[in-house]
């Protein structure tokens, strides 16, 4: 069989020896005949082309064949697919925008909005009135909702190329009113923006600072900077509300960190020293200041700096300090005025472990309270859990996995706590001791389930020690 | 009531409670020599956080469902574990017990056994190719010196930042030399798009399709600044279950075959770029110029040991890991080798030398 291209030679000669003369009926017919085998020659030859660049045949002996390989697909889209395409694309970019405009809804500025529920049934076997009607029966179980609330935080300014963003968070917590009623109270908890000076997206490595003005929590101890619907066990360590470091405060805190120890074979980072400073208020949440003197408070933490691997990963030691004053006050034919101002220190030290699924907490917590007459109560809290935690939650990488559904790994932590407070050292058998143990099971992202049994112990004479059962729901959005 | 009472009752419930959480959380119990499952963990997901691989022959196996077929008869369930946050991710898994098997690029894998992990290495999950630098479209800059103190995109912890820092060095230049900052392979070329950086190494056709970003420079072919991708299997895992990792290992190079064809290329680049980082356009492209079976190739040979000697050593040097890594008892290719012999593919990959060439 003639190749290709020696009917294509055919016919160009056929073509040039017709334009010497008049060509005859008989030799057009011989040149249509060449140049249709010659057309005839040139599709053949672009079919076997395309054929060998669609299709590679096998390599021998691992020589490096440029030539039969190809960078053309398969298929070439027509224009009746890329018109189709087009459609879609007009169809898509409209319901995209109808939507936008009709079932979105739109903040003037970046807006995640959060929030959390618990449901709570409990059981005791001292009967109490706590927290109902101001006129009540005994009672020795209770469901309730013992936390509502609702969060609004963003970017004020979002600075893309370094991270040096300013932030706000707005929160509300849902509170029962005091006796109780029908209604219920909603109260700002958090109201502050955040500015963060040093780069945050440009490496683990980079220190952090932020400066917090607004109404906060406060760095004091462990405990008291978690999330209420973050901590462990269902009630709070007695010192966070026996000392009032719980209590959220009004002012300005620069929270930052120094030297991080960067593990990025595992996205770890563990700052040697972690520090805040602020300055507060003092006299709580939603309010003004209620004297000229303000509250100072400072905080120092240390982590160890090992590896992710290592059986230390995560043990760390902090302090904290809060200098702080109050008003002394004193009541007199009926009015109460402040006649002074006396000092509120508190002093905190914390140890801090978490090697999965292995972990402890260990704080203690003392107040220093200047009084009218008579000498300063002092006071003190600590508490020591213990937890074992299994599943996968905690463990960043395996939670942020990539999945098609709406999946969550689930973790199952088994605690104990013992939490002693005693509110005023100097005297005797006024201490009370709770001892708790309970399961945590970790749902979803924002859901679990809490199961606590504690026995608290009071010192105090004439006063018999209580035992409850609680178990709690907690959903988060 | 009385603190002894309490005690009782507590300890009761307690007891009970654990005892149905036992129950509940009690494995399938399986022969002494079978797991109940095997979890499999890759270096990487799909854009979006779709659980798709990319890139290596072990998204292959995952695409043909190889390592299911294989241990299908031994009613054995294979998980997969797809992490977006590459192979820093894959090793925080492995420290808390989440892991079997695994792909790895190079220096995640070091950085992990420098750190204490066992693994052992069974094979080799590719090598080769080229390396493009890529910049926003409209950079004014000339070569690498022109982005001196500019921002270059990785992801820290990766293969790729090994890579960045051969690249450096090969002109003379440190991560010092730049503000080096960590993202995402999609973060990455979003940042491209934006401008919040200044270079970033990818395959670029897609993007220069799209008017984000051109070339800078390319390195062809150079086997001393690409890397190899390793298939492991934890210690443990091996040392209790021999007879799955051999499973495994067989269904993998099963599947390797497949991925090393020729006449499965399409296909190939098809399973790849349902991943979405990188799509098919720029594997035709990219894959220009080699065959299947020579980037595919499961031999741990002696470019696959010279690769990881070099890139311990370079790690070090650019102070990626602290510590002194070493190889010995780290391979361990009697699976691969009886793999091989059990498909008859002993001499069906090209062994090549430790400078990347066919070893004659």
């Amino acid at each position: 069989m003639p190749s290709s291209k020696q009917w294509l030679g055919a016919g160009l000669v056929a073509l040039a020896s017709s334009a010497q003369a008049a060509p005859s009926t008989e030799e057009l017919q011989k040149q249509i005949d060449a140049l249709q085998r010659s057309v005839e020659a040139l599709q053949q030859q672009l079919q076997e082309t395309r054929r060998a660049e669609t299709t590679v045949t096998p390599p021998k002996g691992g020589d490096i064949l440029a030539s039969q390989t190809s960078s053309q697909p398969a298929s070439i889209a027509t224009k009746e697919d890329v018109d189709g395409l087009r459609s879609d694309l007009e169809n898509y970019k409209y319901e995209q925008q109808r939507n936008r405009e009709t079932k979105t809804a739109l903040s003037s500025r970046a807006l995640t909005i959060g929030g959390s529920v618990q449901a709570r049934a409990t059981y005791q076997d001292v009967p109490t009135r706590a927290g109902s009607t101001a006129v009540a029966d005994d009672r020795y179980s209770s469901f309730d909702v013992p936390q509502a609330t609702l969060n609004f935080s963003g970017s004020l300014y979002r600075d893309y190329a370094e991270g040096r963003n300013l932030d706000y968070r707005l929160a509300f917590a849902y509170a029962k009113n005091t006796p109780a009623n029908n209604n219920s109270q909603f109260n700002v908890t958090d109201a502050y923006l955040r500015y963060s000076p040093f780069p945050t997206v440009t490496g683990l490595e980079e220190p952090k600072l932020t400066l917090t003005l607004g109404q906060q929590q406060i760095p004091f101890g462990l405990e008291a900077q978690v999330g209420e619907e973050l901590r462990p066990v269902i009630n709070s360590a007695q010192f966070l509300n026996g000392l009032g470091v719980g209590t959220r405060q009004i002012g300005l805190i620069v929270r930052g960190d120094y030297d991080p120890y960067v593990d990025y074979g595992f996205n770890y980072r563990a700052p040697l020293l972690e520090y805040a400073v602020g300055v507060v208020n003092g006299n709580g949440p939603n309010k003004s200041d209620d004297n000229s003197d303000k509250d100072w408070i400072a905080r120092a933490a240390l982590t160890l700096p090992v590896d992710y691997n290592s059986l230390f990963r995560e043990l760390k030691l902090g302090a904290s300090y809060y200098k702080g004053s109050k008003n002394l006050t004193r009541t007199a034919g009926g009015v109460t005025s402040v006649v002074d101002q006396g000092k509120s220190d508190r002093f905190g030290f914390d140890i801090y472990y978490n090697h999965d699924p292995f972990g402890f907490t260990y704080e203690l917590a003392q107040g220093s309270d200047e009084t009218l007459n008579g000498p300063d109560v002092k006071s003190r809290g600590q508490y020591l859990t213990l937890f074992y935690t299994f599943g996968e939650q905690w463990v960043k990488s395996f939670r942020g996995q990539a999945k098609y559904d709406d999946w969550w790994p689930k973790s199952y932590q088994l605690f104990t706590r013992w939490d002693q407070w005693d509110p005023n050292r100097d005297v005797a058998k006024d201490k009370t001791t709770i001892s708790t143990g309970g399961l945590n099971v970790f749902f979803a992202e924002t859901t679990k389930f809490q199961l606590n049994v504690s026995h608290t112990d009071y010192e105090e004479d004439n006063r018999e020690s209580e035992n409850q059962y609680l178990a709690q729901f907690q959903f988060g959005f | 009531m009385k603190l002894s009472q309490f005690i009782r009752k507590t300890t009761l419930l307690i007891g009970a409670t654990t005892s149905a959480l036992a129950l509940f959380w009690a494995a399938p119990s399986h022969a002494e020599d079978k797991p109940a499952t095997v979890r499999i963990a890759f270096s990487g997901a799909g854009t979006g956080g779709r659980p798709v691989g990319t890139g290596t022959t072990l998204a292959i196996a995952h695409q043909l469902g190889s390592i299911e077929q294989a241990l299908k008869a031994d009613n054995i369930k294979v998980v997969w574990n797809f992490f977006p946050g590459a192979g820093p991710a894959t090793n925080e898994a492995l420290a808390s017990g989440l892991v079997d098997f695994a792909y790895h690029g190079d220096l995640p894998l070091i950085v992990g056994r420098s750190t204490g992990l066992k693994h052992k290495v069974l094979a080799s999950l590719g090598r080769f190719g080229n390396t493009y630098f890529v910049v926003p479209a409209d950079s004014a800059a000339r070569n690498l010196a022109d982005l001196k103190g500019k921002r270059i995109g990785v992801f820290k912890g990766t293969a790729g930042q090994l890579t960045l820092n051969r690249v450096l060095e090969k002109y003379g230049f440190t991560e010092k030399d730049f503000k080096v900052v960590s993202m995402n392979a999609d973060t990455a070329k979003a940042a491209l798009a934006t401008k919040d950086i200044d270079g970033y190494i990818t395959s670029p056709f897609d993007l220069e399709a799209r008017g984000i970003a051109k070339v800078l420079f390319e390195i062809k072919r150079d086997p001393k600044i690409t890397s190899v991708g390793t298939f492991w299997v934890t210690e443990d895992f091996e040392k209790k279950y021999p007879q799955t990792t051999q499973k495994v290992v067989t269904a993998l190079v099963r599947a390797t075959q497949f991925a090393s064809e020729e006449k499965n290329r399409d296909q190939v680049f098809k399973y790849w770029a349902a991943g979405g980082s990188t799509p098919y356009s720029d594997f035709l492209k990219t894959w220009d110029g080699y065959t299947l079976k020579e980037r595919n190739s499961p031999l741990l040979d002696d470019y696959y040991v010279a690769s990881l000697k070099k890139a311990i050593d370079e790690a070090k040097r650019f102070k990626l890991i602290r510590r002194d890594v070493s190889t010995e008892d780290w391979l361990e290719p009697k699976y691969l080798n009886q793999a091989l012999k059990e498909l008859k593919l002993e001499r069906y990959w090209d062994e090549f030398d430790t400078n990347g060439n066919i070893k004659k």
